[in-house]
C-alpha cells in the first residue's frame, strides 16, 4: 500500500478521497489552487500545499505543478480524481517517470483506451455491440460530410478529449452539421485544449446506461451491476440510479456480463465505466469508457456496499482485488442527484457566491457528499458541482419518496441551485414509471418543466 | 478587490430601478463576461484586458510574476494551521483576489463589504502581535511556483535591488521558475533556507526599505 497520496482535485471528490484515505490508514495531502485556501478539503487535510493560482492551467491542470508537489512533499501515489488531469495518459507517463505511482490505470492502458473510435472497435472485436460513427476522428468539413452520410442522420458531434456535453451537438442535416462543426471544435479546444470531433449516429428516444467495473492487475475483474444515467440536460447528467428501470433483470445481467467479459480480455485495468446506449427496443450499443473515478459512484457504492474509491487506490497500489463476483450483492435502489450551483430558470447559469447557510440532509438511506459549509464562498472558476445528494431504499418508490424528504430539508442558502429541477423530476409521470430518456428534459425545455411540476 | 468604477455621468441618487437595473448588469457581466474574459487573459500573454460596454467598463489585469501571490502567507508546506489572507503590504493590493486578476467596475456590495472586514480583522490581529505599523508596509517576494528553493548567492542581506531583479529561483521538477523582487528596495531577511520546499505564493524573502510607491 501507499505510504502517502497527493490529492489532485478539489471540491467533494477531494474530500471523498481523503476520507477514504484515511480508512486505508495512508497519508495524504491536499493540493490546492489559490482559490480553495479556505475550501473544506484543505481545512480537513492533515496536510495541504498550494500548487498554483485560482486559473486550473496552471495549478490543477499543470502536470510539472502536481508532480513537483508529489514530490516535494514525499508523496508515493497521486489520485488524480475527475476531470482536470485523471484521464490524461501523458500525465500518467510522467507521473510513473518519476516514480510515483498514478491511482488509475497505467499509462499504457490508458493509451491503449484513449482513442474513442480505437476503443468501439477493440472492444467490438470481443463482442459488444457499438453504435455506428465515424472511422476516426474527422479532418475537414467534407471528411465530416461524408461519414455523416455514411453513418445516416440524425449524428452526434463529440470531442475526442473530456465529457460533460461540452463540444457535443446533435445534427439532424448536412447543413446543421456544417454549421455547428465550428462551434464544437471551439467549444472543445476551449474545455479540453484539444479540438479533435468525431461523429457516432444519434438514437432519438435512447437511454443511457452505464457499467461499473474493476478489475486488478492480475486480471481478475467484477462488475457492480450497472446505473441509469438518463436524466441529462444536453448531454450533461443531472441524476443517477441504479437499477435501471429500462431494463428487466435478465437483461441486466447479460449487459453486466457481456461488459466485463469484453473489457477483462481487451486487457483493462483498475475501476472504469462502460457507456452504453439503450434503444427502445432494449438493444444496447457500447459508445465510450470512462478510465477514473465517477461523480456517480456512490450509486453503486449505497448498492453493494463496496467502496469504490478504497477499491481503486488499492488495486494502483498492485492488491488483488479480494473478492469475486459472487460477493458483489447488490440490493435496493439507490438515486443520486447533482446539486450544482446553476438557475434553472435562467438555462442553468451557473453561479457563485457565498454559501449564508448550509444543511445537509439526513435519516436512513441518505447521504450527502459536498464540500459546502456555511460561511464557504463558492469560486467561479470551476465546476458548477456543489454536492451530490445520494438516497437508498429497499426499493425505487422508496427511494423516491427518500429524495423528496432530502431535498426538501437540504439547505443552501446564498446561490441559486437546481434542486428545484430534481424536484420537478421526482413529480414527473415520465420519469416516475421510470420511462425517461436522454431528450427528456431538452425536448420540454426546463422552464416547461418547471411550470408543470408547479401545476401537479 | 473591485476597484468601483462609476458609470460615466451617472447622477449620486439613484432610483430603485436604476439600483436593479444595475445589479442586473453587475450579474450578467460577473457571470458571463467576467469568465470568458478570465479564459481569454489565460489564453494570451496579455498583461491587462479591458472591455467597455455601454456605461460599464470591465478591466482585468494580471499581476507581474512572482507577486501573483495574494497577500502575505505564513503558511509552509505541512503546515496545519490556515494562513492569514489578504493582509500582506499594500502594494500587493491590487493583486488580492483569487486570480491575482482584478475586475474593475461596480463591485458586488456583499463581497466587498465582506472583503474589507476581512482586511481589516487580520490587520488588526497581525498588529496586535508585532507591534503597529511597522508591518502594514511588509514588502515579500513569493514563490512563483511549488518545488525546491534556490537562492541567488549575489542577492543576499543587504543588497539593493530593483522592482524585478531576480532573487533567486523555485525549481519546479528541474525547471527553475524566477523570485523577483516585488519593488526596489534591499533585501532582508529570508523566510526560508535554500534546499527547502516551498508551495506556490509562499513568502521567500523580505524587500526592506522599499521605495516610496509602496506605502512603506
Amino acid at each position: 500500500m501507499f505510504r502517502k497520496v497527493l490529492i489532485a482535485n478539489r471540491g467533494e471528490i477531494a474530500l471523498r478521497v481523503l476520507r477514504a484515505c484515511r480508512e486505508l490508514g495512508v497519508e495524504s495531502v491536499v493540493a490546492y489552487s489559490e482559490a480553495d485556501r479556505e475550501s473544506l478539503p484543505v481545512q480537513l487535510a492533515d496536510e495541504a500545499i498550494c500548487i498554483g493560482p485560482a486559473d486550473a492551467r496552471r495549478s490543477y491542470l499543470s502536470a510539472p505543478a502536481v508532480i513537483s508537489a508529489a514530490l516535494v512533499t514525499g508523496c508515493d501515489a497521486i489520485h488524480p480524481g475527475y476531470g482536470f488531469l485523471s484521464e490524461d495518459e501523458g500525465f500518467a507517463e510522467v507521473v510513473a517517470a518519476h516514480d510515483l505511482t498514478f491511482i488509475g490505470p497505467p499509462a499504457a492502458v490508458l493509451e491503449r483506451f484513449a482513442s474513442k473510435a480505437g476503443t468501439r472497435a477493440l472492444l467490438a472485436a470481443h463482442g459488444l455491440p457499438t453504435i455506428p460513427g465515424s472511422d476516426g476522428m474527422l479532418r475537414d468539413e467534407m471528411h465530416a460530410l461524408d461519414e455523416a452520410a455514411r453513418i445516416g442522420y440524425p449524428v452526434l458531434i463529440k470531442p475526442s478529449a473530456g465529457g460533460g456535453g461540452k463540444g457535443m451537438r446533435m445534427v439532424r442535416t448536412p447543413r446543421e452539421l456544417e454549421a455547428a462543426l465550428r462551434v464544437c471544435r471551439s467549444e472543445a479546444k476551449a474545455a479540453f485544449g484539444d479540438d479533435s470531433l468525431y461523429l457516432e449516429r444519434w438514437l432519438d428516444e435512447n437511454r443511457h446506461v452505464e457499467v461499473q467495473v474493476a478489475i486488478d492487475r492480475y486480471g481478475h475483474g467484477v462488475h457492480m451491476g450497472e446505473r441509469d444515467c438518463s436524466v441529462q440536460r444536453r448531454h450533461q447528467k443531472i441524476l443517477e440510479e441504479a437499477p435501471t428501470p429500462a431494463l428487466s433483470e435478465a437483461a441486466r445481467t447479460d449487459l453486466c456480463e457481456r461488459a466485463i467479459r469484453a473489457v477483462v480480455a481487451a486487457g483493462y485495468e483498475n475501476i472504469g465505466t462502460l457507456e452504453f446506449l439503450v434503444d427502445a427496443s432494449g438493444a444496447f450499443y457500447f459508445i465510450e469508457i470512462n478510465c477514473r473515478i465517477q461523480v456517480e459512484h456512490p450509486v453503486t457504492e449505497m448498492l453493494t456496499g463496496i467502496d469504490m474509491v478504497a477499491t481503486q487506490i488499492r488495486i494502483a497500489a498492485g492488491e488483488p482485488l479480494g473478492f469475486s463476483q459472487a460477493d458483489v450483492i447488490m440490493r435496493g435502489h439507490a438515486i443520486e442527484f447533482r446539486i450544482n450551483a446553476e438557475d434553472p430558470a435562467h438555462e442553468f447559469r451557473p453561479g457563485a457566491g457565498l454559501i449564508e447557510r448550509y444543511h445537509a440532509p439526513g435519516g436512513p438511506g441518505v447521504r450527502m457528499d459536498s464540500h459546502l459549509f456555511s460561511g464557504y464562498e463558492v469560486p467561479p472558476f470551476y465546476d458548477s458541482l456543489i454536492g451530490k445528494l445520494i438516497v437508498w431504499g429497499p426499493d425505487r418508490a422508496t427511494a423516491i419518496a427518500r429524495g423528496r424528504v432530502a431535498l426538501d430539508e437540504l439547505v443552501v442558502d446564498g446561490l441559486v441551485t437546481n434542486v428545484a429541477i430534481h424536484q420537478a423530476m421526482l413529480a414527473n409521470e415520465t420519469f416516475l414509471e421510470g420511462r425517461m430518456t436522454t431528450n427528456l428534459l431538452d425536448r420540454v425545455g426546463s422552464a416547461a418543466f418547471l411550470a408543470a411540476a408547479a401545476r401537479s | 478587490m473591485p476597484e468601483p468604477v462609476q458609470p460615466e455621468d451617472r447622477p449620486p441618487e439613484r432610483s430603485a430601478a436604476e439600483r436593479s437595473a444595475d445589479h442586473a448588469a453587475i450579474d450578467r457581466l460577473s457571470d458571463e463576461l467576467l469568465p470568458a474574459l478570465i479564459a481569454k487573459l489565460g489564453a494570451t500573454g496579455l498583461g491587462e484586458l479591458e472591455v467597455r460596454e455601454g456605461a460599464w467598463r470591465v478591466r482585468l489585469r494580471r499581476p507581474a510574476d512572482g507577486t501573483g501571490a495574494s497577500g502575505s502567507r505564513e503558511r509552509r508546506p505541512g503546515d496545519r494551521e490556515r494562513a492569514a489572507r489578504g493582509a500582506g503590504g499594500t502594494s500587493t493590493a491590487a493583486a488580492h483576489g483569487h486570480a491575482g486578476l482584478t475586475p474593475v467596475g461596480p463591485g458586488r456590495d456583499g463581497r466587498d463589504g465582506r472583503e474589507g472586514a476581512h482586511d481589516r480583522e487580520t490587520r488588526d490581529g497581525r498588529d496586535s502581535r508585532d507591534g503597529a505599523g511597522r508591518d502594514a508596509g511588509r514588502i515579500v517576494a513569493s514563490s512563483p511556483a511549488v518545488g525546491i528553493f534556490k537562492p541567488k548567492p549575489e542577492a543576499r542581506a543587504g543588497t539593493k535591488v530593483r522592482a524585478g531583479d531576480r532573487l533567486g529561483s523555485v525549481d519546479m521538477l528541474g525547471i527553475p521558475q524566477e523570485v523577483v523582487a516585488p519593488a526596489d528596495g534591499v533585501v532582508g531577511a529570508s523566510l526560508v533556507e535554500a534546499g527547502d520546499a516551498v508551495e506556490y505564493g509562499q513568502e521567500l524573502i523580505l524587500i526592506e526599505f522599499a521605495s516610496p510607491t509602496s506605502e512603506a
